[in-house]
Parts: structure tokens; sequence; C-alpha cells
């Protein structure tokens, strides 16, 4: 095809192409910003990839040594990993079923439509300052009382309670008002509303979201081990400190095929319930 | 009387619920019961103790900066410099899940579309769906604790690749779901005119998808400050190290500093990413006038 057939004669049907927009300066500026940003946070953390490949040794050792694990760690159910992992599943369980049943009722108390104006803003405002605290400054100011799984289980039933209250109290928000104009126009009292009205319409998502925190309490219960709140994670701070990697990669097995488990596990229900 | 008044349905069944229920109550118990080295019984302290070390965090944080805290080995240290100590070691958090970030989207993107079951086939998606999965299931700190601190060192470096490295997997996974989301009218205009696979992905996917997506990257952003906080415990950088220090040594004053500078941040990096990602989203509001 040529560049004449191409070509169309002038009229009406023929506008010149349209010019492609120029970026927003919004767009650009942003592009800049995040760059900056970058550039800032690059600097201040010292950014390098060289050890990447100067200690690529160390890698394709301890690679080796994750391959190479203790195997009669994992085999021997009499051994402290079992043990830890058993505490583990007993703390996230725990905290789990606590954190959830206190989360409820923050949650209608931290939503507009089952609470007061007041008492929702307060819960609301309550609840981010609870979860912008990370787990472990929780867990770190527990242990200072008593050592051992309690301070794990207090540190998880908390960090459970901000995560299932926000999202159950955004899911009341968008409830159906169908059925509390009907509790209202049949003179219900504010429990009674929640209990007939609330509850049962968020009561699947609500399981779904305490299926989901479930699964992050084993990996936040490793976590919590680090600092001596019982469970897993001490277990992988004690062999880390004894540079045990044999040992270690047993764990880190073990944890690995745990949390994909209970994950597929936590989805199959979850997709049954919602 | 008509039969219909005279039978109003029956209510289902609510024994299921019950034996549920109590079942779930039943395993609770049990893990109760399996811990045996958990005192129960020292529950009831809890509230007196955290009460009395909250109120000293308190007097810290409301004590004049220029103050000098009893009991320290250095007579010139002042609250202002816990302060200052503390901003600095939370700007590093922020700067160190920054950096994880953009390591995790940088990574995850491309990875991405060899994922979507509409932009590569199967035997190149399932390894790479089985890779995102796979890091999913690494506790960042398990990254951190056994590859990045031999390689890297204790420092920053080490928890930015633990959480850039932990990143992929989630952002991949929330990519890939929106890649397999968009709308495939674009995708046939772009076959139909002989567009190459390359073509199709730069002007009918990613169009499509980069509003999404980059409000993805900003939520993990937020996510990743709070990890930041917990890497510190292994020395991986930012405020975290400090924060396990003060904290068992019970320097509970100096602690509610850093607890109040954490907050305050967090909160801080939050609200701008929630409304950057609103605006990407959503779009100016109808009072801002479009550029």
């Amino acid at each position: 095809m040529t560049e004449a057939a191409l070509e169309r004669p002038d009229g009406p049907q023929s506008p010149a192409r349209p010019a492609k927009p120029p970026p927003s300066p919004l767009l650009i500026g942003g592009v800049l910003g995040a760059v900056a940003v970058t550039g800032v946070a690059g600097w201040a953390i010292d950014f390098t990839l060289t050890p990447v490949i100067e200690q690529w040794s160390t890698l394709t050792m301890i690679l080796e040594e994750v391959v190479h694990p203790e195997w009669a760690e994992i085999t021997d159910p009499a051994s402290r990993l079992w043990t830890a992992l058993m505490e583990t599943a007993a703390i996230a369980v725990i905290a789990t079923f606590v954190g959830s049943l206190i989360a409820l009722g923050v949650a209608l108390l931290g939503s507009k439509v089952s609470a007061p104006p007041g008492v929702y803003r307060v819960t609301k405002s309550l609840m981010s300052v609870i979860r912008s605290l990370p787990d472990m400054a929780y867990a770190l100011v527990f242990v200072a009382v008593v050592t051992g799984p309690l301070p794990g289980i207090l540190a998880l039933t908390i960090f459970n309670v901000g995560i299932v209250a926000k999202l159950t109290a955004e899911s009341i928000d968008a409830v159906d008002h169908g059925p509390l104009e009907a509790l209202d126009a049949a003179g219900a009292t504010r429990w009674q509303r929640a209990r007939v009205a609330i509850v049962p319409q968020v009561l699947p998502s609500y399981a779904s979201y305490v299926l989901y925190v479930f699964e992050l309490n084993i990996r936040a219960s490793v976590v919590l081990g680090a600092v001596g709140a019982g469970g897993v994670g001490q277990l992988i701070m004690l062999y880390f400190n004894r540079a045990d990697y044999p040992r270690l990669a047993a764990v880190v097995i073990v944890i690995f095929a745990a949390v994909i488990a209970i994950d597929l596990l936590s989805q199959a229900l979850r997709r049954r319930l919602v | 009387m008509t039969p219909a008044t005279a039978t109003r349905p029956k209510p289902p069944p609510k024994w299921p619920y019950t034996v549920a229920g109590l079942a779930l109550v039943g395993v609770v118990l049990a893990a109760g019961w399996s811990l045996e080295d958990a005192r129960w019984e020292r529950l009831p302290q809890f509230p007196g103790a955290i009460w009395q070390y909250a109120a000293q965090m308190v007097d810290g944080v409301l004590t004049w900066p220029g103050a000098h805290p009893d009991g320290q080995a250095d007579p010139d240290l002042t609250y202002g410099d816990w302060w200052l100590q503390a901003l600095k070691l939370m700007g590093e958090s922020v700067a160190l899940a920054w950096i994880g970030t953009c390591v995790g989207a940088l990574v995850s993107f491309p990875l991405a579309f060899l994922a979507a079951s509409n932009t590569a086939p199967w035997f190149v998606r399932m390894p790479v769906r089985t890779f995102f999965n796979a890091i999913r299931a690494v506790p960042e700190i398990l990254l951190a604790v056994i590859v990045m601190l031999p390689l890297f060192g204790l420092n920053p470096m080490a928890g930015a690749m633990a959480i850039g490295i932990h990143s992929i997997g989630s952002l991949g996974k929330l990519t890939l779901e929106s890649i397999e989301a968009i709308d495939p009218g674009p995708v046939e205009a772009v076959v139909a005119s002989g567009a190459t696979w390359w073509q199709r992905i730069r002007t009918a996917v990613i169009p499509q998808l980069l509003p999404e997506t980059v409000g993805f990257w900003l939520y993990r952003f937020e996510v990743n400050i709070r990890a930041s906080a917990i890497l510190g415990v292994v020395s991986a950088g930012g405020i975290g190290a400090l924060l396990s220090r003060v904290l068992r040594g019970r320097e509970w004053e100096w602690g509610g500093i850093m607890l109040v500078v954490i907050i305050f941040v967090t909160i801080l990096v939050d609200q701008i990413s929630a409304a950057l990602r609103h605006r990407i989203l959503h779009g100016a509001d109808a009072t801002a006038v479009a550029a």
C-alpha cells in the first residue's frame, strides 16, 4: 500500500488526527517526587547491591545448607521444633478466638450504622492508634511483665482486634439499610438492631476476616518469638544465634509448609463463606 | 381462616451452629491447656503493670525536651536528644520500607505479566505463580535472618532486601489478579489490527492496569513501614533495634517517646498514601480542574 492510497480527499470525514494530550503537571510532579524520595531513601540506607556479587559464595553456602536440613528435627515428633510449632499453633488459635470476639463488639462501636456519632468517631481514632503500633512493640512491653507464651497471646490478640475490627466496621458501614429501617420502625433498641439486622448481614465477611487473621497470626507468632514471647520464633533466634544452619533450615522448611497448608485451607473455607 | 396464615415457616434448625460453636470453644480450651508454661495466673497482673509502664511513657513524652533524664550515664543527655534519635531511626525505617517497596514493585510488575492467564501461556504461568506463592509464605524476618543478614551484614540494606523480596510475592499476586480483571475490549482491538505481544501489553494492558497497580504499591509501602519496625529487632536496620533494646531495659520514658514517634509517623504516612491512592484511583475531585 502506498502513501497515496492511504491519503483521503479532504472533507469533514478526515479531520486531523487528535494530538496526544501532554502529561499533566500532576503526573510529572508525582514521578519526579517519587524519584526524589527514592534517591533520598537510597542515600539514607546506603543502597548497594555489591554484597550480592562479592558475597556470592556466602549465598551459595546458605542455599547449600537450606537444601541439606537436619531431617531428624523434622521426622522426630518429640523434637524441639514440633513442641515449638504446637505452641505457636495454640497461641494463634487462642489469640484469634479472643481477638475476634472482642473485635466484633468493637466493630459495632466503630461504625456509624450501629453506634452514635460520638462513640464511633472515638472508637475509630482509637483503633487507628492501636493499629499503628507494630505487634512487636506490644510483645516487648508485655514480655516485661511476664515471659513465655502469655505475652505473645496478648500481643497477637490486640493485633487481631485491630485488623478484624477495622475490616468488620467497614462491612457494617456497607450493610443493606432495609432491615435496619424495618427494625427502627418496630421500635427496636440499638442492641436488637445489631443482633437481628447487622450481625447476620456481616457474618460471612466477618468469618472470612477471622480466617484471614488466623493466617497472619501464624506468620506473626514466628516474629513474636524473636522477642521472647514463646513459640517457634524463639527457636529460630536460638538456632540463629548458635549459627546452627541445618536446624534453622529444618525450621524454615516446616514453617514454609505450614503457612502454605493453612493458606490453602483457609482459602478453600473462605471461598465457601463468601 | 386461610391455610396460609396457619403455617408460619419454621426457622432453620440451630443445632449445627451450637455444635460448631462448642467444638470451636473445645479447640480453644485444648490449646490453652496445651500451653504448660503460659502462667495464666499472672494474667491479672497485666492491667496494673501496663498502667504503670504507660504512665511512665506518658511522663517521658510530656517532659520538656530540654530537661535531663535521671540516672543516665551522660549528664548532657536531654529528652530532646531522645526525640531526635527516635525521629532519625524512624526515618531510616521509612527509607528502608520505601526502597523495599521499590524493589518489590520493579521486580513484580514485569513478572506479573508472565503469571496472568490472559498474557502468558500456562507453562510460563505456573512456575511464576509458584514463585510468588513461595516467597509470600516466608515471613520477612526469616528472609532477613537466613539470607540477608549474612549477605549484607547488620545494616538497613538487609532489611530493605528482606522486605523487597517478600513484597515481590504479594505485589505480584495483586498485580496478576488485576491483569486478569482488565477489560478485554481494547486488547481485542489491538489484536485485530495486528499488534505483537509487546504492543498489546504496552497499549492495551498497561494503561488499564497502572492506576490500580500504583495503588497497590502505595498500600504495600504502608504495610512495609510496619514490617520494617519488626526487622530492627534482628538488627536489620530501622527503629526496631533501639526500641527493642530500650523496652527490654525497661527505660519506659524513652520507650514512650519512641512509640509516639512510631505512631505519629505511621499515621502521617498512611494519610498521605491514602490521599494519593484516592487521587490516583478516582481522579481529581469535581472541585479540582483537570489539567
